[in-house]
């Protein structure tokens, strides 16, 4: 559905995109993960031909997409990462001008309109003026004007950020149900639980290039990480940490105010091989968390740095 | 027709800003309109005033004044009694006293002696009476000397002062050389226009270039040539409907006598060239300002800063030199130009109508280059995001 090979945007001296590569697949909810600044925007900005970019294509519905590329914009939705809506017009207004855009007939536009503001929850607010709601319901009127023309393609840019847990979850929720309608979705975030939570596909970018991309479990399984153990309340000296890092699978350790995280490869009973070497020492300790591996170890460890640095 | 759909939902949200500039707008005008015009332009009234004569001479001379002045003021003979004279002038019963001495004809004629008189100090009244005296000595000593008897003399200045001479006002606007009433509505339309025109235009197009709604509008299926006519059809609908609405007003106001003015096509072409200038205004500010609050401020420097360095306000006579220099480089000041050559002239000559289409161009150009700075200005902006 959507073909992006060898793309090239530089700012002056600044590479925002290094020679991305991308395949995004019909009813896909594709994630573009990675941390501020990583061009994750830049490429979704050229993706819609807003920004001119220096080299490589793109296409989209097997046709290359250029600014006057009518008939392909028709079929794409757009949620902006900052709310974009006009401050003079009620939410139903604001829906129905963005509805406007792509749909003539005012019928077909009314049945959309409404089907827009039930599927936001907007029904007890179409009469407001945006700056009288709130953040989440901003956010889902953000969502509503586009996703209202029902497109075969759409892209959220962070549509999530400084929402809180509870419409954060109806707006991830949505986003689901507008797949499950038939919708490609191309979601940008730095929120790795949210991608893990809706993605069926990831692409982790950092520095304007694709370090890697796959389903999330092809995501963990390129890595070393199988499983992460956490004990807390508990204190070692440096012989104890030292034997802990000789243990079978384990590959990595850290231990920082009485907390001990110990990070191993794949393998069966490494939880038990641990506890039962603290409890040989005699050392006590408090809770125990066994984890498996997450997107934020995913991006640790082929970046080496945190998501959210 | 989305784009101009949304231009006028946005308009209609400004609704009240443009009535209260057009009431603004109607209550200056009219009340300049009546303080500045006035009110009886073309006619003429005589003064009658009450005079006293003391006669102690009781001639045909003495006689034939009081008969001359009796044409135009009451005439009391008074006593002489300095008293009841004193008392009939601070009551302003009498405005003006002639003492007529014995021995008249000698004196005033042959001697030259001046006449007694006693009148309200400084008052315009008393010269003008002044003036008819020394006139009518003048008319009986030019009489006598060319061999008219004295009676003859005071019967025909007599006559000819109780006929009526007709005046005939050299008139060059049909207004007793006042400009109409309704141009003093065309004089203010600029800074009204300008405000309006700014104020709402430049809100709307602050709305549309909010850099995620035009993102927005960019991803979607409507071509920009599309959009760019829809924003050029939202700014002529608006412009057109607000240009009506002003020159609607002096129709109201003024009715039969604007609309039979023999320069109404050139009025409204006039007003039709500023609506143009503003619009472009307006296109231009809506360009550099990207914040709502600040656009009241540069709405309101903008308006009041042309209007009063162009004359709008207070006539550019009573400016100083710097200011007039400097209005002929702003665009108001040609449409000022336009409606002072339109109110002071009934029929304009060839030179001055060269002047008028002259004027028209230069706010035709004025208009076209601030919109080719704004073009310019977006089209520098589109690429340094792109």
């Amino acid at each position: 559905m959507i073909q992006i090979q060898n793309l090239v945007k530089r700012y002056g001296d600044l590479v925002a995109l290094d020679h991305l590569n991308l395949t995004i697949k019909e009813g896909e909810v594709f994630g573009l993960l990675g941390p501020n600044g990583s061009g994750k925007t830049t490429a979704i900005n050229c993706l819609l031909s807003l920004l001119r970019y220096d080299k490589g294509s793109i296409t989209i519905f097997g046709k290359e997409m250029h600014p006057d590329s009518y008939d392909i914009k028709k079929q794409i939705g757009v949620v902006m990462q900052n709310v974009a809506v006009f401050e003079q017009m009620n939410v139903q207004e604001n829906i129905d001008y963005f509805c406007g855009l792509y749909v003539k007939d005012k019928e077909k536009r009314k049945e959309l309109v409404e089907e827009a503001i039930r599927f936001a929850g907007l029904e007890d607010f179409r009469k407001m003026r945006p700056k009288k709601l709130s953040g989440g319901l901003l956010r889902r009127l953000n969502i509503a004007c586009g996703i209202v023309h029902k497109p075969r393609l759409i892209i959220m840019d962070e549509p999530t950020v400084a929402v809180d847990p509870q419409s954060r979850n109806k707006i991830l929720e949505g986003i689901l149900e507008l797949n499950r309608q038939g919708s490609t979705i191309i979601y940008t975030s730095h929120y790795m639980e949210e991608v893990e939570q809706i993605c069926s596909r990831i692409a982790i970018i950092d520095h304007g290039r694709v370090l890697a991309t796959g389903t999330k479990e092809e995501l963990k399984r390129m890595i070393k990480t199988g499983e992460t153990i956490t004990i807390e309340a508990i204190v070692l000296d440096d012989t104890t940490l030292s034997e802990i890092r000789q243990l079978p699978h384990v590959f990595d350790i850290s231990y920082e105010e009485q907390t001990l995280k110990v990070r191993l490869s794949s393998a069966k009973h490494n939880l038990i091989r641990v506890l039962h070497y603290l409890q040989e020492q005699d050392i006590s300790f408090g809770r125990v968390f066994s984890e498996l591996p997450t997107l934020n170890d995913v991006f640790l460890e082929i970046t080496g740095k945190e998501l959210r640095d | 027709m989305t784009v101009f759909k949304g231009f006028l939902t946005i308009t209609k949200r400004n609704m009240n800003i443009v009535i209260l500039y057009l009431v603004i707008f109607l209550t200056i005008a009219l009340m300049v309109d009546k303080m500045l015009a006035p009110s009886q332009a073309g006619t003429f009234e005589q003064e009658t005033l009450t005079i006293g004569v003391i006669d102690k001479d009781g001639g045909s001379l003495a006689k034939g004044l009081s008969e001359y002045l009796d044409t135009w003021h009451n005439i009391q003979n008074l006593p002489d009694d300095p008293g009841i004279i004193q008392d009939r002038l601070f009551y302003r019963d009498v405005y003006y006293i002639i003492r007529i001495p014995e021995n008249f004809e000698q004196k005033c004629l042959k001697e030259n002696t001046k006449l007694e008189i006693t009148k309200v100090p400084d008052s315009n009244s008393g010269i003008y009476v002044d003036q008819q005296i020394n006139t009518f000595f003048n008319s009986i000593r030019t009489l006598t000397a060319g061999g008219f008897s004295l009676d003859e003399a005071i019967e025909k200045t007599n006559k000819y002062t109780a006929s009526d001479t007709k005046v005939s006002l050299a008139d060059k606007n049909s207004n007793g050389g006042n400009m109409p009433g309704h141009a003093f509505m065309f004089q203010y339309m600029p800074y009204i226009l300008i405000s309006i025109l700014c104020y709402t235009l430049s809100t709307i197009m602050i709305a549309f270039n909010q850099t995620d709604v035009r993102k927005r509008m960019l991803c979607s299926s409507v071509t920009s040539r599309s959009m760019n006519l829809q924003f050029v059809l939202g700014y002529a609908v608006i412009g057109t409907v607000i240009w009506l609405i002003c020159t609607l007003m002096p129709i109201g106001v003024y009715g039969k006598e604007f609309l039979q003015d023999p320069h109404l096509p050139y009025y409204l072409l006039n007003s039709l060239a500023i609506t143009l200038v503003s619009l472009a205004i307006a296109f231009f500010i809506g360009t550099f300002v990207h914040r709502e609050e600040l656009v009241s401020a540069v709405v309101n420097v903008v308006s009041l800063g042309l209007s009063f360095t162009c004359g709008v306000f207070v006539s550019l006579d009573v400016m100083g030199k710097g200011i007039k220099t400097a209005a002929h480089f702003l665009p108001v000041f040609w449409y000022e130009e336009n409606n002072n050559l339109l109110g002071y002239n009934a029929f304009l000559t060839s030179s001055q109508f060269a002047d008028l289409m002259r004027n028209y161009g230069i706010q035709l150009l004025f208009a076209a280059a601030l919109i080719c700075t704004a073009f310019a200005f977006r089209y520098h902006q589109t690429r340094s995001d792109a």
